[in-house]
């Protein structure tokens, strides 16, 4: 294998977001992160140079403060990377972000298997990955569970309704991985100093030919609100026998 | 002309995609038609289910897969240009809907939870980090897209006497993937969704062996046992179709108790509606205790001994 692509997004640490008194988001303590699952697709870019060699470049579109996203992607074992960076990019759509992939991705960078994630952590769409694939005419297969390389030639074992799928499909291609794919590893102190040494290329919006219109518009955002009366047990006889008996009070058993 | 479009790559989902089409062809003044893969002869009972066009698309040979597919939906939807195309959202239905939106450049709402017309558009929720919040869309381009999470609606029911069209698609192009095999699921399990009662395993068990702790619990409350993502996917100790949450199902039981579950959001998005929820977790910080009604603080290897004797005294 030549040239893997691992295409990854940076977002917002779910965990940290917090409803506003008035049943608002608040993302005033939020951190960010590489979704969650984009690890898994930079593992797997990873461990395919391993066995066959080759190079990954690691794609992200964004706005200029994921910057630190791009250093996190390159200490995990990409060898360069593409961050096509604007602050118009904030609120992109999937269909938007997968013309502004196959735009950026022509342009200059070689692929023979582009590796998605199976959705993103913020938005899980599930599509920029198969959208990309249409807009580079390039076979799509998705939530792939175990991949293999020979020449140029890719297996993949795909999750389906009825079962697994084994397909095979010539490179170059796009795939989207599940999670259990395979474990990310996580970078030490050696990665993270040679990651800063790694090329990037930037690309801004004024690059691109034209950035398309939205086709799914946001219209409102609301935080979920979930309220339990958060009622607290111990774990002594006494204290399970209560617990038993709240659960018949409630009536649920 | 039929303006509201089905897809789902088997039966039962195409009748509950009947019934989501029939809950908004009347709002958006259209029909409803169904491109059908499967079981060609039953053309008819999806008419009699509600179906105004029937699009019948050529079958393929075993090495093909469905996603092929693909160009077939979006050249027929280029031509006769539909509002809205909803899609059954399986993995395979998924990674054909996006495909197809690619193709007709237009939008898609993936997993939507709710859908309603407003004056003449259609408006659609889905969850949004990782369910923590719900966002809102509304389509800028014709047709609608949108991915429908399975037994999210009812299945549509037969009203005898229907009349419909029947229309053949053409075949496929070649693809550039070929498959070379495939694997059955081992067994299809029970269906939790409608479980009064369900407990949850989650990675805090150390070995598969002590879920049988997980399903006595179960079987005392009469309930069923459903599991985490990490559980199923990655630990394979249960199977992906009693996951619960974001990329798995929704459960609304009486009761839901959380064993060894950390209570990330992508999970606890797929118990919002228990009526009763409650937990066993070692960490009294862990998430699942702000969103649950009774938590037990303490190691599982402890608790659930005793919560078995206590609930078989309790059971008399
Ligand atoms: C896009 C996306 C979609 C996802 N969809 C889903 C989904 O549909 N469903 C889902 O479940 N997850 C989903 N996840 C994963 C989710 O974020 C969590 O990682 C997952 O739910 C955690 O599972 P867990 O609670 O079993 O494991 P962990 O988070 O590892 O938690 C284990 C818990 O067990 C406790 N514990 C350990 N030992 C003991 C003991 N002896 N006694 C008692 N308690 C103990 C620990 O304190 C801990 O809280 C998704 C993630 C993403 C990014
Ligand atoms: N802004 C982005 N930059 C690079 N890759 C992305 C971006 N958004 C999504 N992706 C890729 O597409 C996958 C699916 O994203 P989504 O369609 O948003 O669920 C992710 O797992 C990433 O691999």
């Amino acid at each position: 294998m030549r040239e893997i692509v691992a295409c990854f997004k940076w977002v917002i640490d779910e965990a940290y977001i917090r409803r506003g008194s008035g049943g608002d988001l608040d993302l005033s303590a939020v951190n960010y992160k590489i979704s969650d699952y984009d690890r898994n697709a930079i593992e797997e870019a990873v461990r395919l140079k391993e066995k066959c060699g080759g190079s990954i470049t690691a794609v992200t579109v964004g706005v200029p403060e994921a910057t630190r996203g791009i250093k996190d992607a390159l200490s995990r074992g990409a060898d360069r990377a593409v961050f096509i960076a604007d602050a118009l990019f904030a609120g992109l759509e999937p269909s938007q972000t997968a013309s502004v992939l196959s735009e950026a991705i022509r342009a200059g960078t070689q692929f023979d298997l582009i590796l998605c994630g199976e959705g993103s952590s913020d938005l899980y769409a599930q599509q920029v990955g198969p959208r990309l694939a249409e807009k580079l005419g390039i076979p799509c297969i998705c939530y792939v569970q175990k991949l293999d390389v020979e020449g140029d030639l890719l297996t993949a074992e795909r999750r389906v309704e009825e079962g697994v799928e084994v397909v095979e499909a010539k490179l170059p291609a796009l795939v989207t991985v599940l999670p259990d794919i395979n474990t990310p590893r996580i970078p030490g102190v050696k990665d993270t100093l040679t990651a800063s040494k790694k090329p990037v290329v930037t690309v801004t919006a004024a690059e691109l030919k034209s950035i398309a219109e939205a086709r799914l518009k946001t219209t409102g955002i609301t935080a979920f609100r979930m309220e339990r009366s958060c009622e607290r047990f111990g774990t002594d006889d006494k204290e399970i026998t209560r617990f038993v008996g709240a659960l018949r009070k409630k009536g649920v058993i | 002309m039929a303006g509201i479009w089905v897809y789902a790559d088997n039966p039962s989902l195409t009748l509950e995609l009947l019934t989501a089409a029939s809950s908004i062809a009347e709002g958006l003044k259209t029909g409803v038609a169904v491109i059908l893969s499967h079981d060609r002869d039953r053309a008819q009972d999806y008419i009699d289910c509600g179906a105004d066009e029937v699009f019948l698309l050529p079958p393929l040979s075993g090495d093909r897969s469905a996603g092929d597919y693909a160009p077939v939906i979006a050249d027929a939807a280029r031509e006769k240009k539909p509002d809205a195309i909803l899609v059954a959202g399986t993995s395979g239905g998924k990674e054909i809907a996006a495909r197809v939106a690619a193709r007709l450049d237009t939008g898609l709402c993936g997993n939507c939870i709710s859908m309603s017309v407003e004056g003449d558009s259609l408006v659609m929720d889905r969850f949004m980090y990782g369910g923590a919040a719900v966002q809102k869309v509304a389509f800028m381009a014709k047709p609608a897209l949108a991915t429908i999470p399975p037994r999210a609606y009812e299945p549509s029911r037969p009203t005898p006497g229907r009349q419909g069209k029947v229309e053949e698609l053409p075949a496929p192009p070649i693809s550039g993937i070929k498959v070379a095999g495939r694997r059955g699921r081992e067994k299809r399990t029970e269906d939790i969704s409608e479980a009064q009662v369900v407990v949850c395993a989650g990675r805090g068990f150390e070995k598969k062996e002590d879920l049988a702790m997980a399903r006595e619990i179960a079987d005392l409350l009469g309930g069923s046992v459903g599991c985490t993502r990490p559980v199923s996917e990655e630990l394979h100790w249960l199977p992906e179709e009693l996951c619960i949450g974001l990329s798995g199902i929704e459960v609304k039981p009486a009761l839901y108790l959380g064993i060894g579950v950390s209570g990330q959001i992508q999970h606890v998005t797929g118990i919002r509606d228990a009526k009763i929820v409650s937990a066993v977790n070692k960490d009294e910080n862990a998430p699942i205790f702000a969103v649950a009604d009774m938590g037990i603080v303490g190691d599982l290897y402890e608790v659930l001994p005793k919560l078995i004797s206590a609930l078989k005294k309790a059971k008399g």
